[in-house]
Order: structure tokens, then C-alpha cells, then sequence
């Protein structure tokens, strides 16, 4: 049964159903409907393709140290670099971010015992692994060729292994699109009483933006899918120039989706990046209210710029305008996230904990990410940098220098209320810093080798750009060196790490009161709250918690079915 | 109770605004040397609007550079300065303030006015490259995989490979691809457009600076996508563009002499082959996609290898369906392949003269 809509009604409308305690493995871990299981269940889901994925990355760096490409003929290597930006876009980034740390997080931080469709949360996940494997298992059939945007008629050309790619993203897209309702309901519907809108922790802002782009911008990805299904099996023209269809339509259809899903890749890193900061500062967020609206104008913005994808494309001249000056107006919102986290660092006591540095440096990759993008964003100079390396130093800026950093910080900062155990902050420090130098040198070179004449998607390249490339390669080991480290530190921390308690950090939001990790009723008592978590100096906002570290309170008895 | 007490007054260190007066300077410093730096040594301005686009990016550069100085500063300047000490007491905390309306208010004005001057900036320039001059030259150029097809007015056919441009006058450039979507960057000119099929996009500019600059596909367009570059544009004195125009002109006069993109036209003749010549064209043009010439024919790199692929009676090979002759490779040299084993550009698009096709034949031949 679902719980939303029956569970008892108390105080600000909250549906306080306890689950039943599973009691078999397969129930407690497989095929859970508790929202933390599943989050962890997506977090190290992801984590595995993430490795996939960063071999595929490494697999490019080595080719590319040859300027006539030093590993692969150039058909393997177009598969190499689609199905990493596949991998990274649909089976890492976006997953970890909304259905790994938003499973498990915000739900604690509202104050509510699941999310508001438990089972449909679990079957999101369990569409998500098998899915992941049909994309990888278009390598068997050869495998997409025309990078993770698939612009046809190129991706007409491909082969087999191209419908297959699109049969395994639409999936994705189904898990996605079911998730972002999911969460929407629950943060409509599932607060603890006292939990208004302005007193919700900054991570639950920034999944209440980014629900609806999951549910609304990803239909449009699965229709564009659905339809270059249907071309490449039965013929029927939607995108082939040559029986009247067009190949710029399926350019839009992606790019609705794919902007916003640029959001749906970064609003929950910001929202991680405000929860980090106020804790480790011991200072309130600084201007709550802006941040909180500023991820929704965000959100509302993202739906309106996908064309400044398509400057070079054949737009009608004067329709560049429009998307021109809504992108520019992005960067308002965004600055003010930047100063406002800015701001909260001035006047603190900051510890330089392992999920602080990731915080710090997040701030530093993700303003230059930025400031590219209002580059980018201008369309004169847009003529010249589109599809070139400039592009792909500016969306691994924002992906990795941005989302990724926020994740590893958010790995190091909920890892013990996830497992109980600390992680290894010696071995965090150093993945950080060997992150932070292998990342930069990376993708750093990349703005000029565009700039100067190397188009993206090249198995082979003009060979005075070979130095610069040697160069990113080799820092491109430095940052794979840190993330091996992050692994087996969290692999051995699970063990050996030291025991974490409820709230090793000190910090002030609802998943830190609870015992580590919290029981699968989440709460003995829902909590009722007063006021924001940022006030480092008062006491916790919260009444009604009292017992629910103390043992000898028993467990909340289950609602019978 | 409820935490709605008033934030502590709040006093900036004076550490605050010397940090702030030393950010100030570096950005000067970075906005000074930004405005005087020659871009156009790192990359040419072969045309107008390369200039005009130039000088947008600088004002990109320079007013970013500002905003970077800043937040990178103040990022390491608070991060040290209010780094918690050991002489702290554990539960010690920040000063507890929540916002500033004034300040909110300056750091989301002040960025609107920025993206109000840059829009404007931006707009523009914009403009200034729409509405290049309509007049002028008129070429028309098509994207296949993987090479660009030029037309020239007054010109029967294609060229393939080669634009020639006159200085100082204005050209429209009308492209369009025939296969699927490739792109036409001209970096020395900053411009590009997306050749996609069944559309045509089209560029305007104005040629100023004489000299051979590279054509670049920015759009994948298969296999041989990274290969799509390196194509050349000349632009010359009026004279001499006039004088190869009418080169092609008379070359081309019947369409049966020109020679064809797709291939086609009668064999070329394959005698006098020079292997010598054909040794250095090979390693020029064939390894990409053949591999070395050590390579057996099992051996696939993007086309079969091609050692022994003339001289090898215990396995005679085909191409094309047909034995693999001198004649029939000079076949496929001529007007490429399309079918099973992939797919090779004529001698037109690989930029071969007979000549070439001849020599090449002659070195495969000393393959044994």
C-alpha cells in the first residue's frame, strides 16, 4: 500500500505512516522502499559507472597524447566519447545528485518518515541498474558514435547500438521523470509541522527547483528519443533532411530537455555547497531567502534559454536575441548564490574539514565554469568557440569543477550518517588537493586549444596542439590518482572508521539529531520545528526530539495495512 | 524563543580593505593588460568581423577577470583570516548575521547593469555582422563527409577543397551539407556556420588580410571528422583570385573535364608512376585510415590494410567485388568507395591529381 494520502493528520498536515521493519535481506536491501536504502542503493550504483566512466575518460586522454591519436582507430574512440558523456550526464551526475543524495537526505531534513510514494521510488531505482547495462551493452551491437547529443542524421548512420543507447536513455528518463514527482509531492506534502517554506534547509530549496525540471524537461528528452527510435527501426522520417524531415527539430527537443538538465545538475549541488558552508563556518547561511529564491529563478530561467545551444545551427537571426539576454540574466541569480556563500565565510570559525575544502574549492571551479558560460552565452563570440575544446573546458568546469566537487564534498560530509563511520580525513585531504590540481590542469588548457582551432569530437588533431594536450592528459592521472583514493577510502572507512555518533559535525539540520544511520523509522517522534537550522548560537529549533537518542524509548509501532 | 533577534552591527577589519585595495589593483592590472593585448598574434584577424568580435571577447576577458580577482581573493583571503584557531574554544562560533538588505540589493543591481552593458555591447556587434554588405562575391559551399565542395559563380561544377578569396571585398557564403551535419569554422575570421542538409546558412564577411587560413569541421560528422580540417583559404589581391577563378573557369568549362567530387570521368592513365613519389603521398595521405604499409590486409585501421594488396597470389583480394587489379585500385582512388569495407573519398576530395593516382598505384605495386 502507499502511504501518502492515508497516513493520521496532525499539526501542518503531515502524514506520519511508519512502515512496517523489513525483516528479510532481499526486503531490508534489495528491493527496499525505505528512501535511504534506495538512495544508497543509487549512490553506489552510480559510483560504479562512475569508474566506467572515468575509464572511458582516461581511454581519451591517452589517445589524444598523440597528436594522430596513440590508442584507438577513430571509429573506437567515437564510441569511447559518447558513451562517457552518456555514462557521466545520465548514470552519474544526475542519479547521484537527485536520487542518491536527495533520497536520502532531504526527506530526514523535513522531518518525514519516507518519501510520499515509497514504491514508486523503488521502482525508479531498479529501472535505473538494468538500464545502465543496456547502454553499456551497445558496445556488443557498436556502440553511439555522435557523442552524448546524438545529432541526427549522424546518429541515422550509426550503428545498432545507437537505438539501443536511446532505448536505455529513455528509461533513465522514465526513472527520472517519476523521481522529480516523487519529490515534489513529498516536499509539498510531508513537511514536520512548524517546517514552512522559509524554515527548510537550503538542500530541500534546491530539490523543490529541481523536481519539476526532472518531471516536466525530461518528457521532451523521451519524445525526441522515442522518435529517433522509431526512424531508425521503421523508417518513419522525423529527423532525415532527404524524406522531409529536419534535423534542427530534434536539436530543440534535445536541448529542452538537456538545458534544464544542466540545472537538474547543478541546483542540488548548490543546495549541498549551503548546507556544507554554514556548518563548517558556524555561521548562519548568509541571506537565506535570496539563495532559496534565487535556485528557483534558476530553474524558471533554465526553461528558457536550450536555444543558445544552437547559435551555429541556423536559428532565424533575430531569435538569438532573446536567448542571448535570458542566458546573460542567468548569471544575476547565480551571483548572488556566489556572494551569499561568499559572505558566509567572512566573520566565521572555519574548519577546514574534507567536505569544507570540496566547498571551498567548488566555489573557486564553479565561478570560472560560470564566467565561461556568460561567455559562451554572448553570441558573436559564440560563433567562434561553438563545438570546439572551449566548450568541453566549460562543461567540465561546471560538471566536474562544479556538480562533481559538490558531490565528493557531500560524499565526506553524510558519509557517517549514511554508515556510522567517519571517513579517513587525512586520505580526504589529500583526495582533495589532488583533485583540485589534477582537475585544473586537466581541463584548463582546453579553453585555449579550442580557442585557437581544436573542434571537440576528434579522434585525431592538428599537431601543434599536441604539447597542451600531453600536458591535460597527464594531469587528467593526477585527478584519477585523488578519485581512486576517494574510493578506497570510503571502501575501507566502512570497517575501520572511527565511530561517527549521531552528529559528528556539529551540524543543526533534522538528519543529524537521529543515530547514525537513522532507523528505518527515520523518527521516534515527527519533531515539530521553529524556526531555520542556521542559528549556530541558539539552541536547536526543534521540540519533540528528545528521545529519540535515548534507548530506552521504544520504536513508533507500524500503522497496520 | 524564535530566532528573529537583530544581526550584530557589523565592523569590516581593516585587513578587509587592504585585502580589497590589492584586488583592486591586480584587476586594473588584469583589465589594463587585457584592453592592450594583441589577440590577433595568437590567432589572425583575416577578415571583418574578426576585429569586431575581438574586442567583445577583450570586454568578456577583462570585466571577468574582475569579478574572478574578487571572489578568488576574498575566497582565500576569508579562508585564512577566519580559519578557526587552536586558541579557539570548541564550540565557538561565527559572528551570527544573517543578511544585509543593503548589500543583496548592490550584488544583484550591480550584475544587471553589467548584463545591460554587455547585452547592449553584445547586441551590437551582433548587428554589425548581420548586416555585413550584401553585395560583393557569392560563394556557396557544401559539407560531405569529409571534405567542402565549393561554387563559384560563372564556375560549372564544384571545386573541392580550395577556397580562394579576394581581399577587401565583400563575400556571402551560402553553406549547406549533403550528408549529414558538418560545420565551417574559419578561426582567423571567428565566424562559423552549421552546414546541415535540407538548410542554408549563411556567413558574411569581409576578407582584409591576405594569407592561407585553415577551414575547420566543428560538427562530428563520422569517422573521419578529426581529419576535416587543415583545408585552406587564400585570400590574394584582386588580380591573382580573378586569374584563378578563370583558371577553374576554363578548366571546368565542360563538365565532363572538371573534376568531380563524387569521381566519375574516364580511367586515369597509370603510366609513368613514380613508387618514390607515391611512397611520401601514402605517408601523407593513406596511413590515417590504412595504417602503415606494413599493414596486411585483415588489418583495419578506419580501410583495410594495404601491404602485399597488389602482389599476393596464394590470396588474391578484391575490391570492390573485383580483383584487386592495378587498374581497379586506381578505381577506388578515383572515385572513392562506399559499401562494406566503409567508405573512401574520391581523388577530387582527397585532393589528388592523376598524377597522384598514378604515382600511388606504382608504390603499392612495390608492396611484396
Amino acid at each position: 500500500m502507499s502511504v501518502a494520502v492515508h497516513g493520521e493528520v496532525h499539526g501542518g498536515g503531515v502524514a506520519d505512516h511508519i512502515h512496517p521493519e523489513p525483516q528479510t535481506f532481499v526486503r531490508k536491501y534489495i528491493f527496499s522502499i525505505d528512501h535511504k536504502i534506495i538512495g544508497i542503493q543509487y549512490i553506489i550504483t552510480s559510483f560504479v559507472f562512475m569508474g566506467l566512466g572515468g575509464l572511458l575518460a582516461e581511454l581519451i586522454r591517452v589517445q589524444l597524447m598523440h597528436h594522430s591519436g596513440a590508442l584507438v582507430n577513430p571509429d573506437t574512440y567515437n564510441e569511447l566519447y559518447s558513451i562517457h558523456g552518456s555514462t557521466m550526464v545520465w548514470l552519474v551526475i544526475i542519479p547521484l545528485l537527485t536520487g542518491g543524495f536527495g533520497n536520502f537526505v532531504f526527506p530526514l531534513q523535513i522531518g518525514a518518515r519516507d518519501v510520499a510514494f515509497p514504491w514508486l521510488n523503488m521502482v525508479s531505482f531498479w529501472i535505473f541498474p538494468p538500464a545502465g547495462l543496456m547502454l553499456y551493452s551497445s558496445f556488443l551491437m557498436g556502440a553511439p558514435v555522435a557523442g552524448w547529443t546524438e545529432y541526427p542524421p549522424m546518429s541515422l548512420q550509426g550503428a545498432a547500438g545507437t537505438s539501443m543507447w536511446a532505448a536505455a536513455i529513455f528509461l533513465i528518463g522514465v526513472s527520472s521523470t517519476m523521481t522529480g514527482i516523487n519529490f515534489l509531492v513529498t516536499l509539498l506534502k510531508m513537511r514536520a509541522p512548524g517546517m514552512t517554506f522559509t524554515r527548510m534547509p537550503l538542500f530541500c530549496w534546491a530539490q523543490f527547483a529541481t523536481a519539476p525540471l526532472l518531471m516536466i524537461a525530461t518528457t521532451a528528452l523521451g519524445a525526441a528519443l522515442a522518435a529517433l527510435f522509431i526512424e531508425r527501426q521503421f523508417g518513419v522520417p522525423f529527423f532525415d533532411p532527404t524524406k522531409g524531415g529536419s534535423p534542427v527539430l530534434w536539436q530543440h527537443m534535445f536541448w529542452f530537455y538537456s538545458h534544464p538538465a544542466v540545472y537538474i545538475m547543478i541546483l542540488p549541488a548548490f543546495g549541498m555547497i549551503s548546507e556544507i558552508l554554514p556548518t563548517f563556518a558556524r555561521k548562519p547561511i548568509f541571506g537565506y531567502k535570496m539563495i532559496a529564491f534565487s535556485s528557483v529563478a534558476i530553474a524558471l530561467l533554465g526553461f528558457m534559454v536550450w536555444a543558445h545551444h544552437m547559435f551555429t545551427s541556423g536559428l532565424a537571426p533575430w531569435l538569438q536575441l532573446p536567448f542571448m539576454i535570458l542566458t546573460f540574466f542567468i548569471a544575476i541569480p547565480t551571483g548572488i548564490k556566489i556572494f551569499s556563500w561568499l559572505t558566509t565565510l567572512w566573520g566565521g570559525k572555519i574548519q577546514f574539514s574534507t567536505a569544507m575544502l570540496f566547498a571551498v574549492g567548488f566555489i573557486a571551479t564553479f565561478t570560472f565554469g560560470g564566467i565561461t558560460g556568460v561567455f559562451l552565452a554572448a553570441v558573436p563570440f559564440d560563433l567562434h568557440a561553438h563545438g570546439t575544446y572551449f566548450i568541453v573546458a566549460h562543461l567540465h568546469y561546471v560538471l566536474v569543477g562544479g556538480s562533481l566537487m559538490a558531490i565528493l564534498g557531500g560524499v565526506h560530509f553524510w558519509y557517517p550518517k549514511m554508515s556510522g563511520r567517519m571517513m579517513n580525513e587525512t586520505l580526504g585531504k589529500w583526495t582533495f588537493w589532488l583533485f583540485f590540481i589534477g582537475f585544473n590542469g586537466t581541463f584548463i588548457p582546453m579553453h585555449w586549444l579550442g580557442l585557437l582551432g581544436m573542434p571537440r569530437r576528434v579522434a585525431t588533431y592538428d599537431p601543434q596542439f599536441q604539447t597542451w594536450n600531453i600536458v591535460a592528459t597527464a594531469f587528467s592521472f593526477v585527478m584519477t590518482a585523488a578519485l581512486l583514493l576517494f574510493f578506497i577510502n570510503a571502501l575501507y572507512s566502512l570497517r575501520n572508521g572511527r565511530k561517527a555518533g549521531p552528529n559528528p559535525w556539529n551540524a543543526r539540520t533534522l538528519e543529524w539529531q537521529i543515530p547514525s544511520p537513522p532507523p528505518y523509522y527515520n523518527f521516534k517522534h515527527v519533531p515539530a520545528v521553529f524556526a531555520a537550522p542556521y542559528d549556530f548560537a541558539e539552541p536547536l529549533p526543534y521540540r519533540g526530539l528528545e528521545g529519540e537518542l535515548d534507548p530506552s524509548v521504544p520504536a513508533p509501532v507500524p500503522a497496520g495495512h | 524563543m524564535a530566532v528573529e533577534n537583530r544581526d550584530p552591527a557589523v565592523k569590516l577589519e581593516r585587513g578587509f580593505w587592504l585585502v580589497t585595495a590589492v584586488l583592486a589593483v591586480l584587476s586594473l592590472i588584469a583589465v589594463v593588460a587585457t584592453v592592450l593585448y594583441p589577440v590577433q598574434r595568437l590567432l589572425p584577424e583575416a577578415a571583418i568581423p574578426a576585429d569586431q568580435i575581438d574586442a567583445l571577447f577583450k570586454f568578456l576577458v577583462a570585466s571577468s577577470s574582475v569579478v574572478f580577482i574578487f571572489v578568488i581573493g576574498y575566497l582565500l583571503y576569508f579562508s585564512l583570516a577566519f580559519r578557526r584557531r587552536s586558541s579557539d574554544a570548541p564550540d565557538a562560533v561565527g559572528v551570527q548575521i544573517h543578511d544585509s538588505q543593503s548589500l543583496e540589493m548592490w550584488w544583484t543591481i550591480v550584475p544587471t547593469i553589467f548584463i545591460i552593458v554587455l547585452g547592449i555591447f553584445s547586441i551590437k556587434i551582433w548587428y554589425g555582422i548581420q548586416v555585413q554588405p550584401n553585395s560583393g562575391l557569392v560563394v556557396e559551399a557544401i559539407g560531405h563527409q569529409w571534405f567542402y565542395d565549393f561554387r563559384y559563380p560563372g564556375v560549372h561544377g564544384t571545386i573541392p577543397n580550395e577556397m580562394h578569396l579576394p581581399a577587401n571585398v565583400p563575400v556571402t557564403l551560402h553553406t549547406t551539407a549533403q550528408d549529414v551535419i558538418h560545420s565551417f569554422w574559419i578561426p582567423a575570421i571567428r565566424l562559423k556556420a552549421d552546414m546541415v542538409p535540407g538548410l542554408i546558412n549563411t556567413l558574411r564577411f569581409t576578407p582584409t588580410n591576405p594569407g592561407r587560413y585553415e577551414i575547420i569541421c566543428t560538427e562530428f560528422c563520422g569517422t573521419l571528422h578529426g581529419e576535416m580540417h587543415k583545408q585552406v583559404v587564400v585570400i590574394e589581391p584582386q588580380a591573382k583570385f580573378i586569374a584563378w577563378l578563370s583558371g577553374w573557369k576554363s578548366k571546368n568549362a565542360h563538365a565532363s573535364d572538371a573534376v568531380p567530387a563524387g569521381g566519375g570521368g574516364p580511367p586515369v592513365s597509370l603510366a609513368g608512376g613514380d613508387a618514390a613519389a607515391g611512397k611520401a603521398l601514402f605517408a601523407q595521405k593513406c596511413i590515417a585510415c590504412h595504417g602503415a604499409a606494413t599493414n596486411g590486409f585483415e588489418k583495419r585501421v578506419v580501410g583495410p590494410g594495404l601491404d602485399k594488396v597488389l602482389d599476393d597470389p596464394a590470396h588474391p583480394k578484391l575490391v570492390d567485388g573485383n580483383p584487386a587489379t592495378p587498374e581497379n585500385v586506381a578505381k577506388i582512388l578515383q572515385n572513392g568507395y562506399h559499401g562494406d569495407m566503409g567508405q573512401m573519398p574520391s581523388m577530387g576530395a582527397n585532393g589528388l591529381s592523376a598524377k597522384d593516382v598514378a604515382n600511388l598505384v606504382a608504390y603499392l605495386k612495390t608492396l611484396k
